[in-house]
């Protein structure tokens, strides 16, 4: 039986990770995506400590820290968190691994656009991340949509490869952090397209062209070779809820400042939570306080 | 042993997760990097019908993206 089972092996599951071993209690880390969705992230530039660091490198690094303390690491899904009398049982595939508390530090998944020739084009024009995918568009015509800082980071990445690089944003202006959109507007291939939205996406074998709700340039059709979605997350907290904790109406887990949720030995942690800011450093942070609060409730029980 | 092909890009995160996991696992696999080798991404979208790395073949089972649930099933493990 372990203490904790941290279900989520991205940087805020490492943070538990890292005190609950140091905390010297039996812990288990277990996820189906080993790094966690910061490995996508091919610069960051506002985790104190590191000046200038990947998001694989920070994952790495934080994964080593854990590793000098007492804790085992398992891959694969969980699909299923049952309460029992004496804690909880996780099963993921073959595994079936009982535990006194579970922190979620499940994170969240890429929002789809949910239009026509999305799905068909899956892996061939449709993308959602130009790390993995950008140099397939070496001096081809790509779009990104979205006017977060993430696609905004997105679009500057893929004019490394790409010729020209469109944004497409539904808003009046698209909101990167200012550093980030002063980069945006010196860069020669970038060009942002406001108040607009795709609604559908064509080709034949790859993506050829997409269809605009409103005209650009006098046509609603409008010839590209590879999209990048970039529109936000969607919290993956479908095991939470199904255990009975309580999510809010964005699916995100209710946490309060310790990490705790409403359910006794239950915590949460990283982007799957409600919390308005989600970086890596607070996510990490959150990690931190979730081992904190649970070592605390295994003392108690 | 089964045979076990990854089609990948230099830059691509999760190819270098799952490459790492096999090694990690002591599994040999063959890698093809698809960003120089055309011959191999030509093979890849055949295959796999599309375009996004990793590709993962493990005989003649095609995996898209590091899906740790599927390569362990097909192997076994």
């Amino acid at each position: 039986m372990y203490d904790i089972a941290i279900i989520g092996s991205g940087v805020s599951g490492l943070g538990a990770a890292l005190y609950s071993g140091r905390f010297e209690l039996k812990t288990v880390v277990i996820g189906d995506k080993p790094g966690g969705t910061i490995i996508l992230t091919n610069d960051i530039a506002n985790y104190p400590g590191f000046n200038n660091i990947t998001g694989f490198e920070l994952s790495e690094k934080l994964k080593k820290h854990v590793k000098d303390y007492n804790v085992d690491f398992k891959d694969g899904k969980v699909t299923k968190v049952e309460k029992q009398k004496n804690g909880f049982v996780l099963t993921a595939g073959k595994e079936v691994i009982k535990t006194k508390s579970v922190i979620f530090a499940t994170g969240t998944e890429w929002r789809k656009l949910n239009v026509p020739g999305e799905k068909e084009f899956s892996g061939r024009g449709v993308h959602y991340c130009a790390l993995c995918d950008g140099a397939f568009y070496k001096e081809k015509v790509v779009a990104v949509v979205g006017g977060s800082d993430s696609a905004a980071k997105e679009a500057l990445l893929l004019t490394e490869y790409a010729k020209k690089v469109y944004i497409i944003y539904r808003g009046d202006k698209i909101r990167p952090e200012p550093i980030n959109e002063q980069r945006v507007e010196d860069s020669k291939k970038i060009e942002v397209i406001n108040n607009t939205n795709i609604i559908e996406i064509k080709g034949d074998k790859t993506v050829k062209s997409v269809t605009f709700d409103k005209a650009y340039k006098g046509s609603k059709e409008f010839n590209v070779d590879g999209i990048f979605v970039d529109i936000g997350h969607i919290p993956l907290s479908g095991l939470a809820k199904d255990l009975g904790v309580k999510l809010n109406d964005k699916g995100e887990i209710i946490i309060d400042r310790e990490c705790n949720t409403i359910m006794k030995g239950v915590f949460a942690a990283g982007d799957v939570c409600n919390t308005r800011f989600k970086q890596a450093i607070t996510g990490v942070a959150e990690g931190v306080t979730a081992a904190y609060s649970a070592y605390h409730y295994l003392k108690e029980i | 042993m089964a045979k076990v092909k990854v089609y990948s890009t230099p830059t691509c995160p999760w190819c270098i997760k799952a490459k790492d996991w096999f090694t990690e696992n002591k599994i040999k696999f063959e890698n093809f990097d698809v960003s120089e080798d055309e011959k191999a991404r030509n093979e890849m979208v055949e295959k796999s019908g599309q375009m996004g790395v990793p590709v993962i073949i493990i005989d003649d089972t095609v995996i898209v993206g590091f899906d740790i649930d599927q390569i362990k099933e097909k192997l076994g493990m």
